[in-house]
């Protein structure tokens, strides 16, 4: 079995333009959630979503492009054979709404084969690529489809590309179901009422460990196991009980061969909503027992950035292995009833090796990847 | 690549529904789907049917029409089996008729039951409550057309051992006049239950495998798209 490296990472956010500067914010505790400009919110329940600033429409095509440029630029060359996995759960749905307004816009970027189609060509790869839709653990399941391209050897290396905007389509859904919060998503704390929306894009070339020392390519960290699994319970709420959750974890800590105790810190899906934060909190405790394992979100500072939210968690879970260090949760301020996790406003301290990330959606979907940092 | 069986197989097309063990002929095309009614599908009433859009309808309808033909619907206990289908407009039907909830011009607030089905996955979510699927949930878009993308992910993660048993397949719905010039290939939804050959003792429809390059296999030999695929399968000698 191949041993599965990063090797090249980049992110765009609410935060900013680059994962530097990202990083640094959420270091500093800040929030990209603010009020909305880009269309109208006085029919909603919230006004507020972590959106990109200075994002242009070039030719009425979508703003998941300039997104994607942004991504690109200055990413490190692909070797060849490189393959394509993308991962988004709307793809161009503002163009949707552009022709749906009767407006001009590409139909061809509607379907989501067509910013893939997109991708390939800028890239100048020979792969025309595939991407997953797994709801809001998109790109997490697309990092996993990846690590077992590469280990199985069917792959020598895979860039992944995720990517969702804030858009009215998906901002007034998250309304109807009551599901935003007014003041900003505050997860895992005691007042959490409801998801803040984001946008944003992170871009991981992930490698083939061997391929890679022998290119002189130095590895940023590893995905060394990964996971996942269906609740089967609820069609939009996650399981009380956390069962799929579990499943997950379990399965991505078998892949890794390693147990509950080698984790070190947890990044959590932690969307702020009172069902999800207290599902996974139910599973987290099942898995580790009472050990207060430090775990953030991040969701709080750059919002849910949907099928983008995995691959980006990936990138700042990778830079926490890296520095040692897991972001503050913004927003929170008191711990919510029974939870025995260490979550913080302020950065908190990693003593180890292995971080798990996962995220759940609807559908019942739930997936986990454990990273691994470079040993020092 | 380790082999795949095909334990049973299920659609619903323009020309209805249907599954393997019923039928001698299949052919998916671009023609407008019936509607599908919940008596097509379960004997009994089923809470949730009539409330989804077409498109959960017909991806629900075949995933049970797959599942019923390899003697896999009834359940006692969840089992770890995957879901993955390929498509080029996912639900995009479903999308304008949330969306025209959204617009000024609409005639009340944004539905939540229809921004619910607003994932191309929820049918899938839909089909694990029901059958009591908790293995991986997943849909792929891929350039190539040949509606058998969800086949080759499938074929990858039954052979990685992801999973024992994979329902994959493909569906797609016409978008209609609303979204001029997206026309899929194929319209309907098609599913086939995959399972690992070591472990399987399903009499099928025959093996599955990927080449090297990707090309899926019937029997150690290519198929070039859903339906000659399914043909494949249909022809296979199997005793009744």
């Amino acid at each position: 079995m191949n041993e599965v490296l990063v090797t090249a990472m980049a992110s765009v956010t609410g935060l900013g333009p680059d994962l530097d500067t990202t990083w640094r914010r959420l270091l500093a505790g800040e929030t990209a959630v603010r009020p909305i400009r880009r269309f109208d919110v006085s029919r909603y329940s919230a006004r507020n979503a972590s959106w990109i600033e200075g994002l242009e429409s070039r030719g009425n095509r979508s703003l998941l492009f300039p997104i994607l440029e942004r991504l690109l630029d200055g990413f490190d060359p692909l070797p060849r054979g490189c393959r394509l996995v993308t991962a988004t759960t709307k793809g161009c749905i503002d163009t949707f709404e552009r022709v749906r307004k009767g407006l001009p816009g590409d139909v061809a970027d509607i379907p989501v084969s067509g910013p893939l189609t997109w991708l390939a060509s800028r890239l100048g790869l020979d792969d025309p690529g595939v991407n997953i839709n797994s709801a809001c653990a998109s790109s997490t399941m697309a990092v996993a489809r990846a690590a077992a391209m590469i280990e199985s050897g069917r792959a020598d290396a895979v860039l992944v590309v995720c990517m969702d905007l804030v858009s009215e389509f998906v901002f007034s859904g998250f309304s109807s179901l009551l599901a935003l919060d007014p003041a900003g998503c505050r997860p895992f704390d005691r007042g959490r009422n409801g998801l803040s929306l984001g946008e944003g894009g992170a871009a991981l070339l992930m490698m083939n460990a061997e391929t890679a020392r022998r290119k002189g390519i130095p590895g940023i960290g590893s995905v060394v196991g990964w996971g996942a699994a269906n609740d089967a319970t609820h069609v939009t709420a996650p399981a009380r009980d956390g069962c799929g959750l579990i499943l997950a974890v379990r399965r991505a800590m078998a892949k890794a061969s390693i147990g509950p105790d080698d984790i070190a810190a947890i990044n959590a899906h932690g969307t702020g909503t009172m069902y999800n934060d207290a599902m996974e909190s139910t599973a987290f405790e099942a898995v580790f027992g009472s050990r207060p394992v430090p775990l953030n979100s991040i969701k709080g500072a750059i919002g849910h950035t949907l099928g983008a939210a995995g691959g980006i968690e990936v990138a700042t879970g990778l830079r926490s292995l890296a520095d040692r260090t897991l972001p503050p949760t913004a927003g929170f301020r008191e711990p919510m009833e029974n939870c025995v996790f260490s979550v913080s406003p302020l950065p908190q301290p990693i003593g180890g090796i292995y971080l798990l990330s996962t995220n759940s959606g609807f559908g019942g979907i739930n997936a986990a990847l454990i990273l691994k940092g470079n040993p020092r | 690549m380790s082999v795949s069986v095909v334990a049973g197989i299920g659609w619903v097309t323009s020309q209805g529904p249907g599954r393997g063990r019923a039928a001698r002929e299949f052919s998916m095309t671009a023609g407008p789907i019936p509607p599908v009614n919940r008596e097509d599908v379960f004997p009994e009433p089923n809470l949730r049917f009539g409330r989804l859009p077409q498109y959960s309808r017909v991806g629900l309808a075949a995933v049970a029409f797959a599942l019923r033909d390899a003697g896999m619907e009834q359940w006692k206990t969840k089992r770890f089996a995957g879901l993955v289908a390929s498509t080029r407009a996912g639900c995009l039907a479903t999308d304008i008729e949330y969306y025209n909830t959204v617009l000024p011009e609409g005639d009340g607030p944004p539905s939540p039951n229809l921004f619910s089905s607003t994932l191309p996955t929820c049918f899938m979510g839909e089909a694990a409550i029901q059958f009591g699927l908790t293995g991986p949930t997943l849909i792929v878009n891929d350039p190539a057309d040949d509606g058998l993308g969800g086949v080759r992910m499938a074929l990858g993660s039954l052979s990685w051992g992801e999973c024992g048993t994979m329902l994959a397949g493909h569906i797609d719905l016409p978008a209609g006049p609303a979204i001029p010039g997206i026309r899929p290939r194929w319209t309907g939804g098609l599913f086939m239950v995959l399972e690992n050959a070591r472990d399987s003792i399903a009499n099928g429809y025959g093996t599955l495998d990927l080449s090297d390059g990707g090309a899926v296999l019937h029997n150690g030999i290519g198929v070039a798209g859903l339906n000659e695929l399914v043909r494949a399968c249909l022809a296979f000698p199997r005793p009744s």
